[in-house]
Order: C-alpha cells, then structure tokens, then sequence
C-alpha cells in the first residue's frame, strides 16, 4: 500500500501537467528545416567538387596522351620555356575554375 | 505490437515520408514526459538541448520505428543515448544543475535526493516512479536484466526514503 512518501516521489517525479510548448516545437522544427537544407547544400558541394575532379583528371590524362606524340614531344624538349608557361597557364586556369566554383555553389 | 500506439505509427510513417507536421504533431505530443524525464536527469538547460538533439535523431530515423514498443519508450531509448553520449563527452553534463521548471519546496528537495543516485538509479526510478513505465520496459531502456532493473528501482527508492525521513518527514 503507498504511503505517504510513496505519495510525494510518485506525485513529485510525474512530468508536470502543461500544454504543449509550441516555441519549442517550432524551434526544432526550423533546427530541422535547416539542417536538411544544409545537408542538400552540403551534397551538392560534394558532387560539383567530384565532376571537377573527374574533369580535372580527364584533360590532364588528355594532356599526358597528347604530349606523348613524337611531334610535340620533340617541340617541348627544344622549347622547354614554352613548355612550362602552358604548364603554369594550366595551373592558373585550374585555381581560377576551382576559386570561382566556390563562390558560384554556394550557401546562399 | 505496443497497444494505444496506432496514432504514434501513422504519424512516424508519415514522418519517415519527409512530413513535417506529422512529425510536428508527434512532438507536441512527447516533448513534456521527455524533456521531463531529461530535466531530472541533467538539469532544465541540458534537457532541452538533449531533446532537441533526440527528436531530430527521432526525425531522421523515423523510418526504423517499427512500432513494436511505444513511441514513446522509442523516443526516451534514443533520449537515453543522447545522454550518455554527452556523459562520456562532456563532463559538464555529470551534476544536474538545479532546475527551474520545478521551483516548489517539495521539487527542491525530490531534486536534492536525485543528485545523491546514480545516472542509471535516477532514470529508473524517475521513469517507473514518475511516469508510469513498466519495469520491463525500463530494464529495456537501460539494457540491463528485469531483476537488475527492480533492484535499482528498490535500492534508489529506499535511499531516497531514508533522505526523507532524515528531513523529518518519517
């Protein structure tokens, strides 16, 4: 049989009787809203920067095929000045493709 | 199949479908027993953070509720981890700090007799004491054996009666 304590600690630890908290509800809810968001934003970052690799890696692989033709091979070893300014204009072509991604995919 | 959950298991499917306010109607409903629950255990400020942080774990596996135990014991199972995850990570999150949604003499000192259980001794108790929980699902909660979980229940129930007799209530 409950006695009097049994009494306090059931009546004390219940959860008190309240409506719902609707701030609450709605706080988590846009905490929700915006994670999802965040997450797409997140995956399409992923996959732009993925199709840029694979890009990036399939003209240098073109590249490397090219230079290894006898003709422009030759023309390199006698003008390996101009060789390296391609090489370096490259460079340039692929920080500035990889620079104006990160400002064109962005979390608006 | 847990009874009276009918309810529960056609909002969570449309919750898993992406609905926002079937999920909404689901925490209307279970966010008072479970911030609650997380308040005696952690404290007002950490409760509601924990819960947070339990419904939208609830949100994004809401497709795993198969309905086989109430919403309700589901969603506190995933409250429980959260918890110990914060226990483990932080230890900020040990002491309960005093609550403010209780500010009654008599909550104060429940509050003053929680602080002295343990972490597991606490949610067993305030869950089959204050909320109504069979002790089977409690032991379900807390991953320990049925006879485990009656023991922890008596063992919490007995020092904290011994805390309120010294307060001359005996």
């Amino acid at each position: 049989m409950a006695d009097e304590f049994d009494r306090f600690l059931a009546s004390s630890l219940a959860p008190p009787e309240r409506l719902p908290d609707r701030r609450f509800v709605a706080n988590l809810q846009a905490r929700i809203l915006l994670e999802d968001q965040l997450a797409g934003k997140r995956r399409a970052v992923l996959g732009e920067l993925l199709k840029q690799l694979v890009a990036l890696v399939a003209v240098t692989a073109a590249a490397w095929f090219i230079g290894r033709a006898s003709p422009i091979a030759d023309f390199f070893a006698q003008t390996p000045a101009f060789g390296l300014a391609i090489l370096l204009a490259g460079f340039g072509f692929v920080v500035l493709l990889f620079s104006s991604s990160g400002r064109t995919v962005p979390f608006r | 199949m847990a009874p009276n959950n009918d309810e529960d298991i056609a909002l969570s499917r449309r919750a898993a479908r992406g609905d926002h306010p079937a999920f909404a109607m689901l925490v209307e409903k279970h966010e008072r027993p479970l911030r609650a629950f997380l308040t005696r255990l952690a404290g007002a400020t950490i409760a509601d953070d924990l819960a947070q942080e339990a419904f939208i774990k609830a949100w994004r596996a809401a497709d795993q509720y198969d309905g086989r135990a109430r919403y309700s014991t589901w969603l506190t199972r995933i409250a429980w981890r959260c918890r110990i995850d914060a226990l483990r990570t932080d230890s900020r999150a040990e002491a309960p700090e005093a609550p403010q949604e209780y500010a009654s003499p008599a909550s104060a000192e429940v509050d003053d007799m929680l602080a002295r259980l343990s972490e597991s001794e606490r949610a067993a108790l305030v869950l089959c004491d204050g909320h109504g929980w069979t002790h089977s699902e409690a032991a379900e909660l807390l991953s320990v054996p049925l006879g485990t979980l009656k023991s922890t229940v008596a063992r919490a129930k007995a020092k904290c009666r011994a805390m309120w007799e010294g307060a001359d209530h005996g």
